[in-house]
């Protein structure tokens, strides 16, 4: 028993990595107002530049890196859509989806089902051979993440830029009164999080099955989109909604392999379901809020009376 | 998507009573063929596999094979692509996904003048025909080669979803496993997705923790294989030779040979011989549409010449992979002595042979 508990907080870093990571993205996004439906079409840039990358005889690490460039790159056209043009922002979110999902398509057709010298664990460089299992089965991106993890947080609470930040997405119109220009910071935030969503899907491709195929993502976007309601926007809750969620997939399928008649489709489900229970309860208790903010998704324009 | 779903085949032979007319079916102009893919063609798994089979066509028949690839399973996409192909003058059709049998069948009502094949399909009319294979006969040779590998007793193979054309792949395994090595367990794991390589290697690796030491894929995914390689286990690839994941650890993989169906099938269209078959074409060793490809370095010539002795039972028909008497694993009979698993009970499979552990999740109505 304590075997298979091993085994399973081994490998739980491995599914929540990405869910965080890309979960962290969108608060960013979502704090400054910016509606985001778009993860799952930046991962898939990111999963397979970062792939195409190594596959291109590059370093691990420069695949990681060309990945959350191409993430960044495709929520510029997101950002632009919605924060220059004012695109209605769930339309813009649903499009960029569709474009990831197409270009990695087109680009990566010749480059399908390549295995490729991933990054590496731990346990398998010189330096990590003598850590225990725990620690040893992880790839140098788990501390990245947990180091981002400090970091979003830090930014969005404890510095002046992080405070304009949520000030735009509370406010947008009394934000720009007192003096915070209203687009660039909105930019910035799509920006950090097309940044984030990106390494989310490097670390599909490079850090864990070292092979790209077409639609690799598999709805892992989706699932993050639900993980930031559930998070309530907040960091902390993006970790433990990473762990919850990516914990019961790897506790699903453990458990069938070892004979135990778990409800997997129950588990499947659960995202979204803990994601309406956390929306009904909010709802419900009067004057509590959701923790959404509340210009998400509002097109702020500076002329509009209030 | 990608992978045959055929859960429906059983009931959809209430929608075949009618007798179909035994003329053959004639082409009235010059032949010309296209294959509509539901995603890419050169996808490394069940695409790539009818890929082949249709380059086969091209060269064997001479003939120039259009192809439209990323149809969506959506009856009003895909008519859209047939009728396009019909009007510029196409006339044998292949699809090539479950998720085209309906539309597919419309069509073939809509244009009688046009030959409609569809892979892992469920429908069958005088100008239509759904092919599939006899996958679970390859599999039971990959099980013979696993468990000569295993050196745990110990083997594991993951899975998509629990359904008949699945779960009969997985049986059919643990049986060859079993033929070799009467106590050796299987490990089944179904990840509930066709097509998700971050989580096939991470059940390979589940299955590994399990204390498996060979794992097979049902799927199309190298990580699988991969996530074995690293670990120093042997793997069994599908749909097309995967050494090239795992070149040390591979032992062998089951492959489809499309060539072997669709070249003659589409020349006898253009004979004029073609008689669609009532239920579908359905082969497996015998007809050579499936097989296992060449082995890995560590197989022995021990147990080449096992998988040739049973080859060669399974092609005369002295073997079969589901003969009575078979038991669930719960000790439900399911064939009785003397007798072998009907086609009919072969598409609806629910349950698992003994010496498999692992959950199959209730069957999705």
């Amino acid at each position: 028993m304590s075997e298979f508990l091993l085994a399973w907080l081994t490998v739980l870093p491995s599914y929540a990595a990405p869910l965080l990571l890309a979960g962290l993205g969108l608060v960013l996004s979502e704090r400054a107002g910016v509606l985001n439906l778009a993860p799952e079409g930046m991962m898939a840039v990111g999963a397979m530049t970062g792939a195409l990358t190594v596959l291109g005889g590059h370093d691990p690490w420069t695949g990681v890196l060309a990945g959350v460039a191409a993430g960044t790159a495709l929520s510029l056209g997101f950002g632009l859509a919605v924060v220059v043009f004012r695109a209605e922002q769930t339309l813009a979110g649903l499009a960029t989806v569709a474009l990831g999902l197409g270009i990695t398509g087109v680009i990566g057709r010749a480059h399908v089902q390549k295995p490729f010298e991933g990054l590496a664990r731990l346990s398998e460089t010189g330096w990590g051979a003598d850590l225990p299992r725990l620690i040893g089965q992880q790839t140098l991106l788990i501390p990245v993440a947990l180091v981002l993890l400090v970091a979003v947080w830090w930014v969005l609470f404890r510095t002046a830029a992080g405070l304009r930040l949520r000030a735009v997405g509370e406010d947008p119109a009394a934000a720009d009164v007192a003096g915070a220009n209203v687009q660039a910071i909105q930019l910035a935030a799509v920006l950090g999080s097309g940044a984030l969503c990106g390494l989310a899907g490097a670390y599909l491709s490079v850090a864990s099955a070292h092979v790209w195929v077409e639609g690799m993502v598999a709805g892992r976007g989706w699932v993050v989109v639900a993980l930031v309601i559930f998070a309530r926007w907040r960091p902390a809750g993006v970790l433990w909604g990473a762990l919850l969620f990516g914990g019961t997939e790897a506790l699903t399928l453990r458990l069938q392999a070892v004979g135990v008649d778990f409800p997997v489709y129950l588990g499947a489900m659960l995202p979204y379901a803990l994601t309406l229970v956390v929306l009904t309860i909010a709802s419900l208790r009067r004057g509590a809020s959701s923790g959404e903010p509340s210009a998400l998704g509002f097109i702020y324009l500076r002329q509009d009376k209030h | 998507m990608k992978a045959p779903n055929t859960i429906l085949a059983a009931t959809s032979l209430l929608a075949l009573l009618l007798p179909l007319d035994a003329a053959a079916f004639e082409l009235k102009s010059a032949p010309k063929v296209a294959f509509i893919y539901a995603s890419t063609a050169q996808d490394g798994g069940w695409n790539e596999a009818l890929d082949a089979g249709r380059a086969a066509v091209e060269s064997e028949l001479g003939l120039d094979v259009a192809v439209a690839e990323n149809i969506p399973e959506e009856a009003t996409r895909l008519r859209a692509a047939i009728d396009l192909y019909v009007k510029r003058g196409y006339n044998i059709i292949v699809g090539t996904t479950y998720g085209y049998s309906e539309a597919m069948s419309e069509a073939a009502a809509a244009y009688p003048d046009v030959a409609f094949f569809n892979a892992s399909g469920v429908h069958n009319s005088e100008n239509m025909e759904s092919f599939y294979a006899r996958t679970y006969e390859a599999w039971y040779l990959a099980g013979i080669v696993a468990a000569d590998a295993s050196e745990s007793g110990k083997i594991g193979m993951l899975a998509g979803f629990p359904v008949g054309v699945v779960n009969w792949d997985i049986n059919g395994f643990a049986q060859g496993a079993k033929s070799v090595t009467p106590d050796i367990e299987t490990v089944a794991v179904y990840t509930n997705s066709w097509w998700d390589p971050v989580k096939e290697g991470q059940v390979s690796e589940a299955i590994l923790d399990q204390g498996a030491d060979v794992v097979a894929t049902d799927l199309s995914a190298a990580s699988a294989l991969n996530a074995a390689e690293k670990r120093g286990a042997k793997s069994i690839g599908y749909q097309l030779d995967m050494s090239a994941a795992a070149p040390e650890g591979i032992v062998t993989s089951v492959v489809f040979h499309w060539d072997q169906y669709l070249v003659p099938r589409i020349k006898a269209v253009i004979d004029g011989s073609w008689e669609p078959e009532e239920w579908g074409y359905f082969e497996g060793l015998s007809a050579g549409v499936v097989g296992l490809a060449p082995y890995g370095p560590s197989v022995s010539d021990e147990t080449k010449a096992k998988v040739e002795t049973a080859k060669a039972a399974i092609i005369a028909g002295e073997l079969a992979p589901f003969a009575g008497p078979l038991s669930s694993r719960e000790g439900d009979e399911k064939v009785a002595a003397g007798e072998v698993l009907s086609d009919e009970a072969l598409w609806g499979m629910d349950f698992f042979v003994t010496g498999i552990t692992g959950t199959m999740p209730a069957a999705q109505e």
